[in-house]
C-alpha cells in the first residue's frame, strides 16, 4: 500500500494518470439516487461494454507516455457484472496502458451481488480494493431507501469480502430517517470490528426529481433536519477519529495509509481518463464529459471545457479546501487572496489554518464549505 | 425673419395618468411632425424608464408645424413631467412659454397635481387652456369635470376642447385652441441675444447641449456666448430645433425653442435658469431664472464593488447636467466604504436616479435609508444641518432639533376620508382643512413631518385607497421636535449605514420592526450574530440570526469537478450584492428595506 502522496511529489509524478471506468447498471434503482445509472438486461449490458471497448481502444492514445497509477470502476453497480463482462474490460484496460504493478484498483460492489467467483475473478485481475455499498446497518432504513440488502446480509458479505482483499472501504450515508450520531457509530464500531479500512460518509441528499424526494414531499419519508445531520456527522467523525482512522477529505475516513489513490487524485487535480456514458476525464488541462445516453454515447459525443487560469484557482481552492492537505497558496495565478476580506477574517476567526504556504480548512467548518470556498473564489 | 404672429409656445401640464404624452403623440401625428413609419407610443418619452413607467420625466421639446386657416404656424411643444417630484421641471417648462395645456381627465376629475400645477402656470402668468381627455372612457363625465375645473381653478371651461387622445378624437380642435387663445411671443430679433437655458444634456460628441427658449436677439454658429450667470464664455459651434430628434438650423431668433452645442466639456459651466447673450453685444440685466430646486430626501449611494467609486462619481456627474436638482457631496461610511450622500427633489425621482445609475452605467449600487435633512440646535448654539443620521452628535450636545414640515393636500373620493384621517394621524399629521370639491371628491389638509411622508406614506394611502387617492405637498418650514436617533449593532458592531433618526415615540416601534426585517433578510451567518436596536446606551430590541448548519457538497460524482467549480460559482454569483460588514454579510437590499417595514403585515 502507498503512502498518501503529499502535493510536491504528486507534482514530481505528473506523467501519471489514474483511469475510471463507469458501469451504469443496477439492480433495482435506489429511492435517492439521481446517478446515471439502470436496469439493463444481459444484451444490453453486452453491447454497453463492447463501446466500452471500443473506447478504450480510441481513447487510449491520450495516455502514451503516461503510467497509470489507479483504476476504478463504479457505477452503477460493477457488481453486477459477471466475471466474463468484468474480465474484458480489465483486459481493455492492461492491454491499453502501462499500468503500475501495485496500482490501486477499485471495484463498487452491492453486498446482494457479491459472490464468492466474482471475488476471485477480481482479485486475480489485480483488482486489490472494494468498495461496498453498505449505506446503513439498519433494515428497515435499508428497506425504505430501496436497497436490496439487509443488514445481516452486508456483514456476511463483508466478512467474505475480507477473506480475499485487505483493503475494503465502506460507503455510509448520514441523514437517513431514524438515524443519530449514536446509531451511525454503532454501524462504524461494526464495520471496524469486521477490519475495514476506509470509511466514506455522504450526506443524504434528496432530489425533487427522484421518487425519495416525492416521499418526502408527501410525508411518507422524513429525512433528519440540518440541525441533526450535522450532529450525526460530527458524532460519526469524531467516533471514526477516535478509533485511529483520518478524515483526509469532506467525507471520507481510512486509517493511514489506506487513503483512496484514485480519490486523491481527483482532489489534487492530477490527470485522469474516464471511460462510459456521462463519464469525466481530465486530461492535458482540458476537462471532458462523455454523453450521458449511450446512443449518444455510442456517436461519440464529447463537451469539453478549457479551463480559464481563473478556473483554474477556483478548481484549486475548491478540491484543497476539501482534503485535509489543504492547497499550496503559491500554486495560485489570477486570485489573490491576500485582498480578499473573507479570507483574512477566516484566517483569523480559525476557519482556515495557514502553515507556511499550505492554506487548509478548519475540518470543524467543512460542513459549511461551500459558503466559505465559494467567498474564496 | 420669421413672423413671430405665427409661432406658439406651449406646454402640457397635467396631473400623472391624464394622458399627457398620448396627447403630444397625437399632435405630433396629426402636424405630420414624425411619420406614421416612425412613430412609437410616447415618443417625446424617450428614456426605457419613462416608457416603462409610464411617466415623463425630462423635458422634450419639439416643434410642430401646422396649417390653419391657409397659414402656416409653428408650435414649440414642451413635454413636461407630471410627478409631484418632478414640478421644478414643470416651472422650468412653464418659463419657456406663453401658455399651457391643462389636460384633465374627463373620468377623474380635478387631481392633487392638475391644481399644483395649474398654480404654477398661473403664477407664471400663462394662458392656460384646459382640455379634457379621454372622452371615450365610460365612466367619462365631462360635464361634471367642466364644472369642477371651473370652481376649483377658476378657468373658464365652458367651450374647452373635450378630446380622446388615446383615439384621436377632436384633436383638431386642440390645435385651433393652441393658435387662438394662447398669445403669440413677444420679443425683438435686432435686441440683443437673450436667451434662457430650461434645460441641459449631455452629448458624448458635441458636450453639453443647452435647451433655449429665445426672448430677443438671435444666435447662429460661430457666435462667442456668455452664460451671464456663470461669467463662461463659448463659442458656439452648432444651434438648432427639434423635430423632435435633433435638427441643425441656420440660427434661432426671437421667440424660437431650440438648442446650442458650443463644445461645452464641463458640466457645471451649464446652469439651467442661467441666461445666455453674446459675448460682445449682451444684455444689461439677465432673465429671472428660476428659483434654485432644494432637495428634500437624501440617501447615501455607494458601489456594491468599492473600486468603483470613481465610476460612481462619473456618472453622477453625467447626471447631474441633466437634473439640476440632483445634488451630491462625497460621503464616508465605516459599513459601506466611500460614497456620496445625494439630495432628490423625492421619493420618486431617488428611485428613479438609482435606477439608471444602474442601467445606463451599469453599476451595482447600495442605497442607504431615505433621510430628510434636520435643523439641529447644540448646546454650543451652533446649528447643523444634518440630513445623514449618522453625523447627528450625541444626545448631550444637542439642545433640540428642528424636522421639516409640509403642508399636504389629499384629494379623494369622500369614503376614504376615515382611512385616510387614521393614516395621517398615524404619521403625526395635524388636520387643517376639509373641502368637498364636489359630490365625489374632497380635498384633505394636513400639516405633516417630512420624515413620515417619506416612510412609506404614498404606499399606505395608495393601499388605502385603491389608488384613488392623489397627493402633493409643499414645504411649509420647520419645527421643533422629539427626535431620537435609533442605532443597529450587528454583532455588537455599529451599522452607520442602518441608523434613523424617529420621533421618540416611535422609536420602540421602529426599533423592534426593523430588527424583525433585518432577521428576515440576512441570511444565516457562519456564526451566530444578534442584531439590536440601541438608542444611546440602551438596547431597546434584539433578534439572533442562527448560524448556518449545513452548506457542503458531498459527493464526488466520478471526478466532476466542473459540475462542482460551477455550482461554487453560481452561489458566489447570487452574493454579489451581499455587503459585508465586520463579519457579517447583508443583501443590499437590507439598507433600503429600513423604509419599507410595513410589508409583509
Amino acid at each position: 500500500m502507498h503512502n498518501t502522496p503529499d502535493i510536491e511529489s504528486e507534482r514530481a509524478m505528473k506523467e501519471e494518470i489514474s483511469i475510471y471506468i463507469h458501469i451504469p447498471f443496477c439492480e433495482s434503482k435506489c429511492c435517492y439516487c439521481a446517478f446515471n445509472s439502470f436496469c439493463a438486461t444481459k444484451e444490453e449490458q453486452d453491447e454497453y461494454i463492447n463501446l466500452l471497448l471500443g473506447e478504450i481502444a480510441k481513447r487510449s492514445k491520450a495516455a502514451v507516455g503516461k503510467v497509470v497509477k489507479s483504476i476504478y470502476i463504479g457505477g452503477g453497480t460493477p457488481s453486477v457484472l459477471d466475471e466474463v463482462q468484468f474480465a474484458k474490460i480489465a483486459h481493455a484496460i492492461f492491454d491499453n496502458f502501462d499500468v503500475y504493478d501495485n496500482a490501486e484498483f477499485t471495484v463498487e460492489a452491492n453486498p446482494n451481488s457479491i459472490t464468492e467467483e466474482k471475488l476471485a475473478c477480481w482479485k486475480s485481475l489485480r483488482v486489490n480494493r472494494i468498495s461496498i455499498g453498505v449505506q446503513s446497518l439498519n433494515d428497515r432504513s435499508l428497506k425504505k431507501i430501496g436497497r436490496l440488502h439487509t443488514k445481516q446480509m452486508a456483514l456476511e458479505k463483508i466478512k467474505l469480502v475480507r477473506k480475499t482483499f485487505d483493503n475494503v472501504s465502506c460507503d455510509l450515508i448520514v441523514g437517513l430517517e431514524g438515524d443519530n450520531g449514536k446509531t451511525l457509530s454503532g454501524y462504524a464500531k461494526t464495520l471496524l470490528s469486521l477490519g475495514i479500512k476506509h470509511i466514506s460518509c455522504y450526506l443524504l441528499e434528496v432530489y425533487d426529481n427522484v421518487p425519495l424526494g416525492t416521499m418526502v414531499k408527501n410525508g411518507k419519508y422524513i429525512p433528519l433536519s440540518d440541525e441533526r445531520t450535522i450532529a450525526a456527522f460530527e458524532k460519526l467523525s469524531n467516533y471514526l477519529q477516535d478509533n485511529g482512522m483520518t478524515r483526509y477529505e469532506i467525507s471520507n475516513f481510512a486509517f493511514p495509509g489506506y487513503e483512496s489513490r484514485h480519490n486523491l487524485n481527483y482532489w489534487q487535480r492530477g490527470e485522469y481518463l474516464g471511460f462510459g456514458i456521462s463519464a469525466h476525464s481530465f486530461v492535458d488541462g482540458r476537462r471532458t464529459e462523455n454523453a450521458a445516453t449511450i446512443s449518444d454515447y455510442a456517436k461519440g459525443k464529447i463537451t469539453e471545457e478549457i479551463l480559464s487560469p481563473r478556473e483554474i484557482d477556483e478548481e484549486i481552492i475548491m478540491l484543497g479546501l476539501r482534503c485535509n492537505l489543504g492547497f499550496d497558496i503559491t500554486q495560485l495565478q489570477v486570485i489573490d487572496l491576500q485582498k480578499n476580506a473573507f479570507f483574512k477574517d477566516y484566517l483569523q476567526q480559525g476557519i482556515l489554518q495557514q502553515q507556511g504556504n499550505l492554506v487548509k480548512l478548519n475540518p470543524m467548518f467543512y460542513r459549511i464549505s461551500n459558503t466559505i470556498i465559494s467567498n474564496l473564489f | 425673419m420669421k413672423d413671430l404672429k405665427h409661432v406658439r409656445n406651449f406646454c402640457i401640464i397635467a396631473h400623472i395618468d391624464h394622458g399627457k404624452s398620448t396627447l403630444a403623440d397625437r399632435l405630433i401625428e396629426m402636424t405630420g411632425t414624425v411619420s406614421k413609419r416612425d412613430m412609437q407610443d410616447q415618443i417625446l418619452d424617450s428614456m426605457d424608464l419613462e416608457r416603462e413607467k409610464g411617466i415623463t420625466i425630462k423635458l422634450a421639446p419639439t416643434r410642430l408645424i401646422y396649417d390653419y386657416e391657409g397659414e402656416e404656424y409653428v408650435l414649440n411643444l414642451i413635454d413636461t413631467p407630471g410627478h409631484v417630484d418632478f414640478s421644478y421641471e414643470v416651472s422650468r417648462s412653464l418659463a419657456a412659454c406663453e401658455g399651457a395645456l391643462l389636460l384633465v381627465d374627463a373620468s377623474q376629475g380635478v387631481e392633487a397635481q392638475t391644481l399644483a400645477n395649474a398654480y404654477l402656470a398661473i403664477d407664471n402668468n400663462l394662458e392656460i387652456v384646459p382640455v379634457i381627455n379621454k372622452i371615450d372612457l365610460p365612466s367619462a363625465r365631462v360635464e361634471e369635470v367642466k364644472a369642477e375645473i371651473e370652481e376649483v381653478l377658476g378657468l373658464d371651461a365652458a367651450n374647452c376642447p373635450c378630446v380622446s387622445a388615446k383615439e384621436g378624437i377632436n384633436i383638431d380642435q386642440v390645435l385651433k385652441a393652441i393658435i387662438e387663445k394662447i398669445p403669440s411671443p413677444k420679443g425683438d430679433a435686432k435686441e440683443p441675444l437673450k436667451a434662457l437655458i430650461f434645460d441641459s444634456h449631455y452629448d458624448n460628441f458635441k458636450g453639453a447641449i443647452c435647451l433655449i427658449r429665445v426672448f430677443d436677439g438671435q444666435v447662429k454658429a460661430g457666435d462667442k456666448i456668455l452664460m451671464m450667470q456663470t461669467g463662461k464664455v463659448f463659442d458656439v459651434t452648432e444651434v438648432g430645433i427639434f423635430v423632435p430628434s435633433t435638427k441643425e438650423a441656420p440660427l434661432l431668433s426671437a421667440g424660437d425653442v431650440g438648442y446650442i452645442a458650443a463644445s461645452i466639456k464641463t458640466i457645471s459651466d451649464v446652469k439651467v435658469g442661467d441666461t445666455v447673450t453674446l459675448a460682445e453685444n449682451s444684455v444689461k440685466a439677465a432673465l429671472p431664472g428660476y428659483k434654485e430646486v432644494q432637495p428634500v430626501v437624501f440617501c447615501g449611494i455607494f458601489t456594491v464593488d468599492g473600486a468603483k467609486y470613481g465610476e460612481l462619481k462619473d456618472a453622477l456627474e453625467k447626471l447631474k447636467l441633466n437634473d439640476a436638482s440632483l445634488q451630491f457631496m462625497p460621503e464616508v461610511s465605516s459599513a459601506l466604504g466611500f460614497g456620496f450622500r445625494c439630495g432628490f427633489l423625492g421619493l420618486l425621482h431617488l428611485e428613479i436616479i438609482t435606477e439608471r445609475l444602474e442601467r445606463e452605467f451599469d453599476l451595482d449600487i447600495i442605497t442607504t435609508a431615505p433621510s430628510v435633512s434636520y435643523k439641529v440646535h447644540k448646546t454650543s448654539g451652533e446649528v447643523l444641518e444634518v440630513s445623514n443620521p449618522s453625523n447627528l452628535p450625541p444626545q448631550v450636545e444637542i439642545s433640540y432639533i428642528e424636522e421639516p414640515i409640509v403642508k399636504t393636500s389629499i384629494f379623494t373620493p369622500p369614503e376614504y376620508v376615515g382611512a385616510i384621517m387614521e393614516l395621517c394621524q398615524d404619521k403625526r399629521g395635524i388636520y387643517k382643512d376639509m373641502q368637498y370639491l364636489d359630490k365625489k371628491r374632497v380635498e384633505l389638509t394636513y400639516i405633516m413631518p417630512l420624515g413620515e411622508i417619506i416612510y412609506d406614506f404614498f404606499d399606505s394611502l395608495k393601499s388605502r385607497t385603491k389608488g384613488y387617492a392623489s397627493f402633493d405637498y409643499e414645504f411649509s418650514g420647520f419645527e421643533r421636535s422629539e427626535l431620537v436617533k435609533v442605532d443597529l449593532l450587528l454583532n455588537g458592531e455599529k451599522c452607520d449605514a442602518l441608523s434613523l433618526i424617529v420621533h421618540k415615540d416611535k422609536a420602540y416601534t421602529r426599533g423592534r420592526e426593523l430588527t424583525e426585517r433585518l432577521k428576515k433578510i440576512i441570511p444565516r451567518q457562519l456564526f451566530e450574530v444578534p442584531i439590536q436596536a440601541c438608542i444611546g446606551g440602551k438596547i431597546i430590541a434584539r433578534e439572533t440570526i442562527s448560524a448556518m448548519r449545513k452548506d457542503v457538497l458531498a459527493k464526488c460524482y466520478g471526478g466532476d469537478i466542473t459540475r462542482k467549480r460551477k455550482l461554487l460559482e453560481k452561489q458566489k454569483e447570487g452574493k454579489k450584492r451581499m455587503r459585508k460588514i465586520g463579519s457579517v454579510e447583508i443583501p443590499s437590499e437590507a439598507f433600503m428595506s429600513i423604509l419599507k417595514l410595513d410589508d409583509g403585515k
